[in-house]
C-alpha cells in the first residue's frame, strides 16, 4: 500500500488563498482531490482522517460542517463544481476537445443550476423542459424538443443558458464572448483555455477553488495575466483558494500562507511572510536555497541530495531524513509531531523540540536568507 | 577522461581564434498546407534572420516564450533540420569570418574567381549545410544535444549501457570490455555508478534519466552541446543538481553551451550572453549581467517583470495585454507592437491591429462583413449596413481604441457600407548594434528612433 496522503492537517480559510508546496509526487494533487473525492476508489482507499467543509450556505442557516468524505455520492455531485471547483494543470487535457466552449461551460451550470434556470423563465415548466434543464433529455425527447409545441420553450431556455455562459467568459476578461463560445478548445490558445477552465470553475461562484498548478504549462507573460485575474476574481467572490504548485516564487508572490508538503506529509506551515523570512523545516530551507537567483553564483547552487522515497508503507520515522543534512538517530525511527514556532508558524522537526530528555536532537544552522 | 580526450583527434586547441558555431541570418520556415490537395497556403517563420556567434567556452543562452522559435533554432544549429535560409557556419575562424563578411557584401555577378574561389573553400569547410566526408563527420561529433524531454528522447526498450555506449559503437571508438569500462567512467562523470548500467530508462527519476542524456551526449567528447530546456522538466532541488553538474562538466572538458530555457532565473545563472528570441526573431542580445540589470526591450522587460523572483523585497508580476499574433503572419514592423507597453505610432500598425480590435468588441464585430486588404497597411473594412459602419468609424474616433493606434491611422474615409482606412508602411525592425556588445531590435533605443 502506497501512503501517498499520511496524516495531513491544514486548514483554508475564508477568502484566504493558501499554498500547498512541493515536489513531484509529494501527494500535493492526491490531498487536493481528495476534497472533492476525485480519487478513484478502488484502487485508492481513504483510510482515515476527515476533510470538514463548512459552505457559506451551512453558514448562512446556522448548519456545521459536513465531512466530505462520508457524505452520500449525490451529495458530492452537489458539491462538486458548485460549492467545491477546481482547475486543472494542463488546459489542452482538462476540456473536452469534441465540445464547443460554450456546450463546456453550460453543463456547470445544467448540473447546478437547472432549477434558477426554469424559474427565470416563468412558473411552471413542462417535464420534457426540465429534463432538458437538467441535460437529462432522450434523444427522442430532444427530437420533440425541436417540434412546434416546445421548440420556442427550448429555444429561450438555451437562450438563457447562452447569457450565463456569455457572462462566465466576460467574467474572466474574454473579449467577445459570443464568439469564443463558438469556437473548439483546439482553436484556442493556450492562456484563452485556461481562462475558460476559470471562467467554469466560477461560474456557479464556489466557496473553494482548488488550482492545481494552473499554469504550468502557460508562459510567463501569460501566467502573471492569469495570476492577476484569479487574485481579482477571488477579491470580488470572496472565494478562498488552494493553490497548488512546485514554483516557490510563484506562491511567495499569490499566497496568504503557506503549507510546505514532503512524501505525504505537511512539514511546514506558516504564513507567506513567515515562512519565506525564516524557513523552519530542512526541506523548505532546501528547496528555497534550490531557486536560482541573481545572488547564485554559477555551479554553486544548492541542492537537495536524493529523490523522494517511495512510500511503501513506511516506517514510523521523519520522511525527509534520507535526505536531510541533519538527521540524527530520532528523525529514522519516530514520527515527528507538529510544534509550534512563531505566530502561526508550525514545523514537524525534531529540531524544535525541547532540549530537556537525554535523546539527541538534530541541530540545525541559523537560517541566513 | 584524458583517454577520451585524445581519441578524439579531430579537436583544435581552444585558444584559436574563432567561434565554434556563427549563424548568418538563419531561417526556418515551415509550410502551412490546406485542402484535401495540402496546398501550400502561407509559412510558419519559425526563425526568421537570426545571426550570432557562439565563442569556445562560453554559454550562450536563448529565451523566450513557447513558440519564439528557440528550440527549431537549436535544431538547424544541431544539423537536425535543414535550414530554408541563412547561413550556419562550424568553427569559422575570425579572419575567415572577416573574409566572408567582405565577400557577401559584394554581389554574386561583380565577385572576382579569387573571392569566388575562397568563398567557396570557406564553405565546403565551415558551412554545416555543405560539408562533406570528414568534415561533416567533425562537426556530427562535435555537436551534441540534451533534450527537454529525457522520457521520449531515451529508447525505452534499450538498456542505459546501449544507449551511452551507442555513439562509442557507431563510431568505433570502443568494442567489448572498453566500451563497458568507458561507459562506467562516462556515467560516473555524470553522477551515476557502475550498477545503473544495466537498467532501463523507466526505472530511472526524471533528474537520473536526464544524466543518462548528458552522459549520451558526452560520449564522443564533443566541443558545443545544444540544451534544450534541459531541467524544465524536473523539480527546483534536482535542477539545481543538474546545472550544477553541467557548469562542473563545462569546466572540466571545456564545453561550449547553446543554453536554451523559458526560465529566466536559470538562463541568468547559466550563460554568459544571452539572446532574447520573440517569433522567430532576436528582440535583444547581451551579457548575463547587462541584459538583466538594464534591458533595452520593451519585451526583455516584460519577462523581466513577469517573472516572479523569491529574493524580491517587493511582490507584483506584471504581465502582457494585447494580442498574441500568429506565427503565420507575423506583424508588421517590430513584432512586439501588438503587446508593447510603450509602443509608439511608428511601430507598424497594420490593418490587422484594427480588425482584431473590432472583433474584440462584440457589437462591431457583428457588423463586419469583409476585409478587402490591398496591402497589410491598406485596406478596406466592408460592414452590413451602413449604421454598422457608421458607429465602427465613430467608435475609432471616440471609442476606447488605443491612442497610439489612433495617431498611427493615416487615413480613415466612409463610403456607405465600406470604411477604408490605412496606415503608413514601416520596414522590418532590425537587430542593431547599440554599442558596448549590445543589439536590441526596438526604435526607441537605436539610432532609428533617435531620428523620430
Amino acid at each position: 500500500m502506497i501512503h501517498a496522503v499520511d496524516g495531513v492537517s491544514f486548514e483554508i480559510r475564508d477568502g484566504e488563498t493558501l499554498g500547498l508546496v512541493g515536489e513531484t509526487g509529494c501527494g500535493k494533487s492526491v490531498t487536493a482531490r481528495s476534497f472533492i473525492r476525485l480519487v478513484p476508489t478502488p484502487p485508492g482507499v481513504y483510510a482515515g482522517g476527515q476533510v470538514l467543509f463548512w459552505s457559506s450556505d451551512a453558514r448562512r442557516e446556522g448548519r456545521g460542517p459536513i465531512d466530505l468524505l462520508t457524505i452520500p455520492k449525490d451529495e458530492m455531485l452537489d458539491i462538486r463544481g458548485d460549492r467545491i471547483a477546481m482547475i486543472f494543470q494542463d488546459p489542452g487535457k482538462a476540456l473536452n476537445p469534441a465540445l464547443s466552449i460554450r456546450n463546456q461551460i453550460a453543463e456547470v451550470f445544467y448540473q447546478h443550476r437547472s432549477e434558477e434556470i426554469l424559474h427565470s423563465l416563468g412558473p411552471w415548466a413542462p417535464r420534457l423542459i426540465r429534463r432538458a434543464a437538467r441535460q437529462e433529455s432522450s434523444g427522442f425527447e430532444r427530437f420533440l424538443l425541436t417540434l412546434p409545441p416546445f421548440r420556442s420553450r427550448a429555444e429561450k431556455l438555451r437562450e438563457k443558458v447562452d447569457q450565463l455562459v456569455g457572462h462566465a467568459l466576460s467574467e474572466v476578461q474574454i473579449a467577445n464572448p459570443r464568439k469564443i463560445m463558438e469556437s473548439y478548445p483546439h482553436e484556442l490558445s493556450g492562456g484563452m483555455k485556461q481562462r475558460v477552465l476559470i471562467a467554469q470553475a466560477l461560474a456557479c461562484n464556489p466557496d473553494l477553488l482548488i488550482a492545481d498548478e494552473p499554469t504550468t504549462a502557460l508562459d510567463v507573460t501569460i501566467q502573471a495575466r492569469i495570476l492577476e485575474l484569479i487574485a481579482e476574481l477571488q477579491e470580488r467572490l470572496e472565494t478562498s483558494v488552494l493553490y497548488i504548485s512546485h514554483d516557490l516564487s510563484l506562491v511567495k508572490e499569490i499566497c496568504d500562507r503557506v503549507a510546505v508538503m514532503y512524501a505525504g506529509r505537511i512539514v511546514e506551515t506558516g504564513t507567506t511572510d513567515e515562512v519565506f523570512s525564516n524557513p523552519k523545516h530542512p526541506y523548505t530551507r532546501g528547496l528555497m536555497a534550490a531557486v536560482p537567483s541573481a545572488a547564485h553564483r554559477r555551479g554553486e547552487l544548492a541542492s537537495i541530495v536524493g529523490n523522494v522515497p517511495e512510500l511503501l508503507d513506511p516506517e514510523p520515522s521523519c520522511r525527509f531524513n534520507t535526505r536531510c543534512p541533519y538527521a540524527v538517530e530520532i528523525c529514522r525511527t519516530v514520527d515527528p509531531r507538529t510544534i509550534p514556532v512563531g505566530e502561526s508558524q508550525s514545523v514537524a522537526c525534531f529540531a524544535y523540540e525541547s532540549d530537556d530528555t537525554d535523546v539527541v536532537l538534530p541541530r540545525l544552522e541559523a537560517w541566513v536568507s | 577522461m584524458t583517454s577520451l580526450r585524445a581519441a578524439n583527434k579531430e579537436r583544435e586547441p581552444l585558444t584559436a581564434a574563432r567561434s565554434v558555431i556563427s549563424l548568418r541570418g538563419v531561417e526556418k520556415y515551415f509550410p502551412v498546407k490546406e485542402g484535401t490537395l495540402q496546398r501550400v497556403v502561407g509559412h510558419v517563420r519559425a526563425v526568421d534572420g537570426v545571426s550570432f556567434d557562439v565563442r569556445p567556452g562560453e554559454t550562450v543562452g536563448l529565451v523566450g516564450e513557447s513558440g519564439c522559435g528557440k528550440t527549431t533554432l537549436g535544431r538547424c544549429i544541431s544539423g537536425l533540420t535543414q535550414v530554408t535560409g541563412g547561413r550556419i557556419y562550424f568553427r569559422l575562424s575570425d579572419a575567415d569570418a572577416a573574409r566572408l563578411d567582405v565577400i557577401e557584401a559584394i554581389a554574386a555577378s561583380e565577385r572576382t574567381r579569387d573571392q569566388v574561389r575562397e568563398l567557396k573553400r570557406i564553405e565546403e569547410n565551415h558551412r554545416i549545410d555543405q560539408l562533406e566526408g570528414k568534415a561533416w563527420k567533425t562537426y556530427r561529433r562535435n555537436c551534441q544535444v540534451v533534450f527537454q524531454d529525457s522520457f521520449s528522447s531515451l529508447n525505452p526498450r534499450q538498456l542505459v549501457k546501449d544507449i551511452v555506449g551507442r555513439p562509442l559503437r557507431v563510431w568505433n571508438e570502443a568494442s567489448g570490455e572498453e566500451l563497458t569500462e568507458r561507459v562506467v567512467s562516462l556515467l560516473e562523470s555524470v553522477g551515476l555508478r557502475r550498477q545503473h548500467m544495466y537498467r532501463y530508462p523507466h526505472q530511472f527519476s526524471g533528474g537520473q534519466r536526464q544524466r543518462v542524456s548528458i552522459a549520451r551526449a558526452l560520449a564522443l567528447d564533443p566541443e558545443f552541446i545544444v540544451l534544450d530546456e534541459p531541467t524544465s522538466a524536473l523539480d527546483v532541488s534536482v535542477q539545481a543538481q543538474i546545472l550544477n553538474l553541467l557548469y562542473d562538466l563545462q569546466r572540466e572538458r571545456g564545453l561550449t553551451y547553446l543554453f536554451i530555457s523559458h526560465d529566466l532565473g536559470v538562463v541568468r545563472l547559466m550563460s554568459d550572453r544571452i539572446a532574447v528570441m520573440y517569433l522567430g526573431k532576436v528582440a535583444e542580445q547581451g551579457t548575463a549581467t547587462e541584459l538583466f540589470e538594464d534591458p533595452r526591450h520593451p519585451y526583455t522587460e516584460a519577462l523581466l517583470a513577469a517573472n516572479p523572483d523569491i529574493k524580491a523585497k517587493e511582490s507584483g508580476m506584471k504581465g502582457l495585454h494585447g494580442h498574441v499574433p500568429d506565427p503565420a503572419s507575423p506583424p508588421e514592423g517590430c513584432r512586439f507592437h501588438t503587446r508593447c507597453p510603450v509602443v509608439t505610432p511608428v511601430c507598424g500598425w497594420e490593418v490587422d491591429d484594427a480588425v482584431a480590435w473590432l472583433q474584440d468588441h462584440e457589437a462591431l464585430a457583428e457588423g463586419l462583413a469583409a476585409v478587402e486588404r490591398r496591402t497589410n497597411f491598406d485596406a478596406t473594412l466592408v460592414f452590413h449596413t451602413e449604421e454598422a459602419a457608421a458607429s465602427a468609424v465613430e467608435a475609432f474616433h471616440k471609442g476606447d481604441v488605443p491612442p497610439v493606434m489612433r495617431s498611427a491611422l493615416e487615413e480613415m474615409s466612409t463610403d456607405g457600407r465600406k470604411v477604408s482606412i490605412k496606415f503608413s508602411p514601416v520596414p522590418p525592425v532590425e537587430l542593431e548594434d547599440i554599442g558596448g556588445g549590445r543589439l536590441t531590435a526596438c526604435i526607441l533605443h537605436t539610432s532609428r528612433g533617435l531620428r523620430i
